[in-house]
């Protein structure tokens, strides 16, 4: 079954034209990777993939629902009930501990859980750290509470911007472990990444250039 | 934030220390004003020219217990002194000091029988200085006549009447000339023009014989002076409130905009526009309610200082002032998070949430 579905996106600010005339299908259950060059498109398209951002042109079907059409607030609902995200900056709140950073989008999603905030983080190994603040970890750590925040609600879909840009090669090895068990564990993954390590480990990997998909490379090989 | 919380509580101090002071200038300036003189007087309203006592005690239940600050009967006499004609006035001497503390007296009041206060004009037309005496003759009421000796206790200042006035104890007076009745009773009474209005309807109408005027000159001009006072005081409340509001409204913009990347997560994270306009409002309901409590503890302070500075006398704290300056506090601070809030809403998380 088909989780999204791209059709002639294309996004435009001013005269810049960020994605020109996309089409993409995701299945559910698969990973997917966007690579490009920098200013290629790939944080817009994840933007528009992740409710946050509307495209110019083009229908964006998550799900069964068209999100292209959807009003702010119903964007805001889908986001907050299907979508999982992991930004390259983490983005913690920093008076607040792990924990309860996560239990920040269970309170926004539907009531905290704190039995349920510390399960997801000992998912992601973290379960020692609940009580630290963001200041009190490091990079590898902060961005598995990020990962941990993303999972809480049980998301249908992944996006995850260049989640180990901020990484050294051990901890990009943490995350990408954990990211290999969510997949296998049937999760929808979208990730963007520099990368090609973390590309391999994807099942197709989308190329962008100039905002235009370049090529797909499926296992490696060209499509 | 802290800022904002003291704009706050300064703003609600200033307003309840302001209401307060604002309420009690009345009363504080009514006291104040008495050293003007009688603003009530009493004179005779029937065949009989003259008040007796009865109908002055009468009258003067009518006074609000507590508001009396004098009450000083007269009586009128001329008599001479070396051929040449004066008026003699015959008063209770210690209220008539009450009623009118603006006499400026040269030398003493009279503390004995035989003792006079006598105008400055007085004083000028026979050259009498303080301790020296005159020879009072005339006529009593039974028609006999009488030759007195007065020693001069001082010599009276107002600027006015008085000054041509020989001041002598009632019982001196009614030594000379026989026991009567009063010709007129200047009273000086702490209350507004709307209050002394009220009491001589009620003195015309329930006890005969007795004629209430006010002395429009002096309860206008306390009237004028009072609302002047009182828009002053209403004015400078509502400057600095509004300048606790454009404060609050500042620093709750800068706490948005320092806070855009969280506000923006949050969004990302699934929060609705609801949910951050309920927390930037829980935020300034919390401010002005500890902002007003504080102003409330701090405002009576406050006015308790004004008062006893300006006015040398001591305040109580109105109990209805308590949630009158919270609901002042929370309206003050909703009003100033109006924008400040409206700007947390319109926070995009695809922007701020955009790489450095
Ligand atoms: N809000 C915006 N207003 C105007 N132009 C924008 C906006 N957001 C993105 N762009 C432009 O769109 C293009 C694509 O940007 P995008 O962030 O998607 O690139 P990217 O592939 O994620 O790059 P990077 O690898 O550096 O993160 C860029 O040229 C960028 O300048
Ligand atoms: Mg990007």
């Amino acid at each position: 079954m088909n989780l999204l579905e791209m059709k002639g996106v294309s996004k435009i600010y001013g005269n810049v034209h960020a994605l020109q005339n996309i089409d993409l299908i995701v299945e559910q259950g698969e990973w997917l990777a966007i690579m490009g060059p920098s200013g290629s498109g790939k944080t817009t398209m994840m933007n528009i993939v992740g409710c946050m951002d509307k495209a110019s042109r083009g229908s964006v079907i998550l799900h069964g629902v068209n999100i292209s059409q959807e009003s702010a607030k119903n964007l805001t609902a889908i986001r907050r009930d299907k979508i999982g995200l992991i930004f390259q900056q983490f983005h913690l709140i920093n008076y607040l501990t792990a924990l309860e950073n996560v239990m920040v989008a269970q309170y926004y999603h539907s009531i905290p859980d704190e039995a349920e905030a510390l399960r997801s983080l000992e998912r992601v190994g973290l379960k020692d750290r609940a009580k630290h603040l963001p200041s009190q970890l490091s990079g590898g750590e902060q961005q598995r509470v990020c990962i941990a925040r993303a999972l809480i609600n049980y998301p249908m879909l992944i996006l995850a911007d260049e989640p180990t840009g901020n990484l050294d090669e051990a901890n990009e090895k943490i995350v990408l472990d954990i990211l290999k068990q969510l997949h296998k564990e049937g999760s929808t993954i979208i990730v963007v990444t520099h990368d090609p390590e973390v590309a391999d480990e994807a099942q197709r990997t989308v190329v962008l250039e100039h905002g235009k998909i370049a090529r797909i490379v499926r296992n490696n090989k060209e499509v | 934030m802290l800022v904002a919380l003291l704009a706050v509580a300064i703003g609600a101090t200033v307003l309840s220390g302001m209401v307060t002071v604002y309420y009690d200038i009345p009363r504080q300036m009514g006291q104040e004003f008495r050293s003007y003189g009688a603003n009530l007087i009493l004179v005779s309203s029937g065949d009989n020219p003259a008040l007796s006592i009865e109908e002055t005690e009468r009258a003067k239940e009518y006074f609000p217990a507590g508001s009396v600050v004098g009450v000083a009967p007269y009586r009128y006499k001329t008599a001479k002194i070396n051929e040449q004609p004066f008026m003699i006035a015959g008063t209770e001497l210690s209220e008539a000091k009450k009623a009118s503390p603006y006499w400026f007296v040269n030398g003493g009041w009279p503390e004995s029988a035989g003792e006079a206060l006598i105008g400055q004009e007085v004083a000028d037309t026979i050259r009498l200085l303080p301790g020296g005496s005159f020879t009072l003759t005339g006529t009593s009421t039974d028609g006999g006549s009488f030759t007195r000796d007065f020693s001069v206790s001082g010599i009276i200042q107002t600027g006015g009447t008085e000054e041509a006035f020989i001041f002598m104890s009632l019982e001196d007076l009614d030594n000379l000339i026989g026991a009567g009745a009063f010709d007129v009773v200047e009273c000086s009474i702490s209350a507004t023009e709307a209050e002394l209005n009220n009491i001589a309807a009620q003195i015309s109408e329930n006890v005969p014989g007795v004629a209430p005027r006010l002395v429009k000159r002096v309860t206008q001009s306390e009237g004028a002076v009072l609302a002047k006072l009182q828009s002053l005081v209403y004015l400078v409340t509502a400057v600095v409130l509004l300048l606790t509001m454009i404060c609050v409204a500042t620093t709750m913009m800068a706490v948005v905009a320092e806070r855009r990347r969280e506000i923006g997560l949050k969004k990302a994270l699934g929060a609705a526009n609801k949910s951050i306009i309920n927390e930037f409002l829980g935020e300034g309901v919390f401010l002005g309610g500890l902002g007003g409590l504080l102003g409330v503890a701090l405002g009576f302070v406050f006015a308790q200082f004004v008062s006893v500075n300006v006015f040398h006398r001591s305040i109580t704290l109105q109990p209805m002032l308590i949630p009158a300056t919270l609901i002042m506090s929370f309206i003050i601070t909703g009003l100033a998070c109006l924008a400040p809030v409206r700007s947390a809403t319109d926070v995009d998380p695809a922007i701020v949430l955009r790489g450095e």
